[in-house]
C-alpha cells in the first residue's frame, strides 16, 4: 500500500462482503421457496426475499466499485484522498440507507407515507429519505474523487472510472420520477437499470478491469488505454440505445423493437472486446504477478461477463424471439450470469487483489481463494444451464403450447431442484471466499523455493 | 492523398450515381436491374472508403471493409430475389 | 505485434474507425431487417416506395458526395498550410449538409402532407427509422463540420471529415435499398 487513504478501501470491500453473504443467503431461501412455495409465505413472503437479493447485490457491487475506487485513485492520481473523513460519513450514510430500506420493506413501516414509507416499485422501492441519502453519498463520494483526481495526475483509467462513477450517480436522479402511468414508470425505470448495468458500470467494469491488467501483467500502459478506449466507446455507442429491448412490449411505439433488438445485439461487441483485451495482456505480460487468484477472477470476470451478458443476452434480445421468452426462466438464467461474470467476479477480483495487499498479509491464501472461483463459477454456469432447459421447456409449454402457467410451474419444479443445489454451491464458494479473505494466515501449500517469484 | 486522385474520385461518383438513375429508367428484369444498382453502389462504396477514407494506403483494411460490404451487398441481393 | 501494426494503419484516431464500424454494423443490420420484413408483403413495399421521392433522393446523393469531396479536400488544403482555402471548403460542405436536410425536409412534410407516419405501414417505420437517423447524423455532421472550421487543427479536421464520410457511405448503401429495389 503506498498511500494511508487506501485503507479507506478496506472499510468498504468489509461492509461489501458482509452484504454479498446476506444477499446469496437470500439467493438461496428465494430459490428454496421456489422448490417449496409457502416457505414462510406469512413471514417473509417471496416479493420481499427476492428485492433483498436483487437490492443487497446492487448495494454490494457499488460498495465494492467505491472501494475499488478509492483503493486505486490514489495509486493512479499518485496522491492521497481528498478527505477520508467524508468517505467514511459516505460509507456511514449507505449502511444507515441500506438498512431503512430493508427495514421499511420487510415490516412494511409507515405504509403510504410519502417520505417514509417504501415506494413498492421493483428495485427502486427504496423510500424518498433513502434515496435522497444516496443521493448525498454520492455527491460526496464524487466530489472527494474528483478533487483527488484533478489536483494530482490523471490517466486514461481514471477518467473512465470518474465518467462511469458520475454517470451512476447523475441517472439515479431518475429513481425520484415516479408517473403514475405504468408503462412511463417503467420507460423511466430503465434509464437507471439499463443505463447503470448495460452503460455506465460497464466503464466502471473496464477501467478497473485494465487497472488489475496494469498490475498483474504489466504491460505498457499506452496498450491498455488504446483498449480501454475501444471498450468504452463500444459500450456507450451499443448500451445507450439499446434500451430500447426493454420497450417491446410495455406499450411503446413499435419501432423500438427494432431500434433495440439492432443496438442490444451489438452489446455483444464491448465483452467480447473486453475478454480479447483480458487474454491478450496475460500472453503479452512479462510479469508474473505472485497474486494469481487475482489473475484468475479476472480472466473469469472477462470471460464470464461475455457468456452471461453477451451470449445469453443475445440469445433472447431480438423481439421475435423475446416475444416467447419475455419473462422466462431464461431471462433468469441471463441475469444471474451476467451479474456474476460482469460484476461479481469483477469485485471479488478487486478484493483478491487489494485485501492481502490492505492487510498487510502475503502470501495470499490462493490455494482456497481460488478453490471459492472454482466453486462458485461452477455452480453458477451450473444454475444458468439448469435455468436455461427449464426456460426452454417453460417457453414451449406456456407461450407456444398455451398451457398455465401454474401446471408449468408444476412440470419444470425438476428444474427448481437442480437450481437450488447450484445455488447451495454456490452459497458456499461465497463463504468460502469471504473466509480465505478474512480468516487464515498461513498459506494451505507453502510454495517451493524455487516457485518463488523472482520480483 | 493527391489532389488530382481526390477529385477523379469525386468525378466516379457523381458518374456513378448518374449511372444508377439512368439504369432505373432502363425497362430491364427486376433480377437484373436490383443487380446492377448494388454493384454500383458497392463500387462508390468501396471509392469512398479508398478515397475519402483515405484507406487506400492500408489494403489490408481495404479489402476487409470491401469483403464485408460485399458479403453484406450480396445478402441484400438475395432476399430481393426470394 | 502484429495486430497493434495493422491498427496503426488506420489513418486518424482510432476512435473513429470504432464509430465508423459501430455504424455501418447498426445500418447494415437495419437495411438486412427491412429486406427481410419485405418478403412479407412484396406488393406492399412496392406501393409505399411508389410515394418515395427518388429524383430528390437521387439530388441528395450527388451533394452528399460533393460534399464529401470539398471536406476532403479541406483536410488536403489544411495539411498544404492552406489554411482558408481548407476553411472555406468546410463550410461549403457543412452547406450542402445543409442543403442535404432541407430536401430531406421537404420530402418529409409531402409525406406528412399524405398523412403517412410511422404506423402507415411496416415500410414507412423503416424509411423514417433509417433515413430519419442518417438525417439526424447529417445534422450532427453539420455541427462538427463547423466546429472544425473554427478549431482548425489538421487532426480535428481529420475526424470531422471521416465522420463525414461515413455519413456519405451509409448514404450510399442506404439510397438504392430504400429508394430503388422495388
Amino acid at each position: 500500500m503506498k498511500y494511508e487513504s487506501q485503507k479507506v478501501a478496506y472499510a468498504y470491500f468489509a461492509v461489501a462482503m458482509g452484504l454479498f453473504a446476506i444477499q446469496v443467503t437470500g439467493g438461496l431461501l428465494a430459490g428454496w421457496i421456489y422448490v417449496s412455495p409457502n416457505f414462510l409465505s406469512e413471514l417473509l413472503p417471496f416479493n420481499i426475499v427476492r428485492m433483498l437479493h436483487t437490492n443487497a447485490l446492487i448495494v454490494w457491487l457499488i460498495l465494492g466499485f467505491f472501494g475499488a475506487a478509492y483503493f486505486l485513485i490514489p495509486e493512479e492520481s499518485e496522491r492521497e484522498i481528498h478527505s477520508t473523513k467524508l468517505a467514511y460519513l459516505q460509507l456511514l450514510i449507505l449502511v444507515v440507507g441500506t438498512l431503512g430500506a430493508v427495514l421499511t420493506y420487510t415490516f412494511n413501516l409507515f405504509e403510504g407515507n410519502w417520505l417514509l414509507g417504501k415506494e413498492g416499485r421493483e428495485f427502486l422501492e427504496q423510500p424518498k429519505w433513502v434515496k435522497a441519502g444516496i443521493v448525498v453519498a454520492a455527491l460526496i463520494f464524487l466530489y472527494n474523487v474528483s478533487m483527488t483526481v484533478l489536483k494530482g495526475k490523471k490517466t486514461a483509467i481514471t477518467n473512465i472510472l470518474l465518467l462511469g462513477l458520475w454517470g451512476l450517480a447523475l441517472l439515479f436522479l431518475f429513481a425520484f420520477y415516479n408517473p403514475g402511468n405504468l408503462s412511463l414508470d417503467k420507460q423511466y425505470w430503465w434509464y437507471v437499470v439499463h443505463l447503470w448495468v448495460e452503460g455506465v458500470w460497464e466503464l466502471i467494469m473496464a477501467s478497473i478491469l485494465a487497472y488489475l491488467m496494469l498490475k498483474l501483467t504489466g504491460v505498457d500502459r499506452e496498450i491498455v488505454e488504446k483498449w480501454l478506449y475501444v471498450i468504452v466507446a463500444a459500450a456507450l455507442f451499443s448500451g445507450i440505445l439499446g434500451t430500447g429491448h426493454h420497450y417491446y412490449w410495455i406499450g411503446t411505439p413499435g419501432y423500438w423493437q427494432w431500434i433495440g433488438s439492432i443496438f442490444s445485439s451489438l452489446e455483444v461487441i464491448p465483452f467480447f472486446a473486453m475478454m480479447a483485451f483480458a487474454f491478450v495482456m496475460v500472453w503479452k505480460g512479462r510479469r508474473d504477478h505472485p497474486n494469481k487468484a487475482a489473475l484468475l477472477w479476472s480472466l473469469g470476470c472477462a470471460t464470464l461477463a461475455f457468456f452471461g451478458a453477451g451470449v445469453w443476452g443475445f440469445l433472447h434480445t431480438l423481439h421475435g424471439v423475446n416475444y416467447y421468452t419475455h419473462g422466462t426462466q431464461i431471462t433468469a438464467a441471463h441475469g444471474h450470469l451476467a451479474f456474476y461474470g460482469a460484476y461479481v467476479c469483477l469485485n471479488l477480483a478487486i478484493f483478491s487483489y487489494a485485501m492481502p495487499i490492505l492487510k498487510n498479509r502475503d502470501p495470499y491464501n490462493q490455494v482456497l481463494n481460488m478453490g471459492s472461483f472454482w466453486l462458485m463459477t461452477s455452480g453458477m454456469v451450473f444454475m444458468t444451464f439448469v435455468l436455461t432447459f427449464g426456460g426452454t421447456v417453460q417457453t414451449h409449454m406456456q407461450r407456444v403450447v398455451g398451457d398455465y402457467f401454474m401446471d408449468v410451474q408444476d412440470q419444470i419444479a425438476i428444474f427448481y431442484w437442480m437450481r437450488f443445489g447450484s445455488g447451495l454451491v454456490v452459497v458456499i464458494g461465497a463463504l468460502l471466499f469471504i473466509y480465505s479473505i478474512w480468516v487464515p494466515r498461513k498459506e494451505v501449500i507453502e510454495p517451493g523455493a524455487a516457485k518463488t517469484p523472482a520480483e | 492523398m493527391r489532389a488530382d486522385l481526390l477529385t477523379r474520385a469525386w468525378l466516379t461518383l457523381l458518374g456513378l450515381s448518374l449511372g444508377s438513375a439512368l439504369l432505373t429508367l432502363v425497362p430491364l428484369r427486376p433480377a437484373l436491374l436490383g443487380a446492377g444498382i448494388l454493384l454500383l453502389a458497392l463500387i462508390k462504396a468501396r471509392v469512398i472508403l479508398a478515397r475519402y477514407l483515405d484507406l487506400s494506403g492500408s489494403p489490408a483494411w481495404l479489402r476487409g471493409f470491401t469483403m464485408v460490404l460485399s458479403g453484406f451487398t450480396v445478402l441484400i441481393f438475395g432476399l430481393y430475389l426470394i | 505485434m502484429s495486430d497493434t501494426s495493422l491498427i496503426d494503419e488506420l489513418p486518424g484516431e482510432l476512435l473513429m474507425w470504432v464509430l465508423i464500424i459501430s455504424e455501418l454494423l447498426v445500418f447494415g443490420a437495419g437495411l438486412v431487417a427491412f429486406m427481410g420484413v419485405r418478403l412479407t408483403d412484396p406488393a406492399g413495399f412496392a406501393e409505399a416506395q411508389s410515394h418515395l421521392h427518388r429524383t430528390g433522393a437521387a439530388l441528395n446523393t450527388a451533394i452528399l458526395v460533393t460534399s464529401g469531396y470539398l471536406a476532403a479536400q479541406a483536410l488536403h488544403w489544411r495539411r498544404a498550410a492552406r489554411r482558408f482555402a481548407a476553411r472555406l471548403a468546410l463550410l461549403a460542405a457543412a452547406a450542402l449538409g445543409v442543403v442535404f436536410l432541407i430536401i430531406k425536409g421537404a420530402e418529409y412534410a409531402d409525406k406528412s402532407a399524405q398523412g403517412i407516419n410511422f404506423e402507415t405501414h411496416p415500410f414507412f417505420m423503416f424509411y423514417y427509422l433509417l433515413t430519419g437517423f442518417h438525417a439526424a447524423h447529417v445534422l450532427a455532421g453539420v455541427g462538427i463540420l463547423l466546429l472544425v472550421t473554427w478549431r482548425d487543427e489538421p487532426r480535428n479536421i481529420e475526424a470531422g471529415a471521416q465522420f463525414w464520410h461515413m455519413v456519405d457511405l451509409v448514404w450510399i448503401m442506404l439510397f438504392p435499398v430504400i429508394y430503388l429495389l422495388g
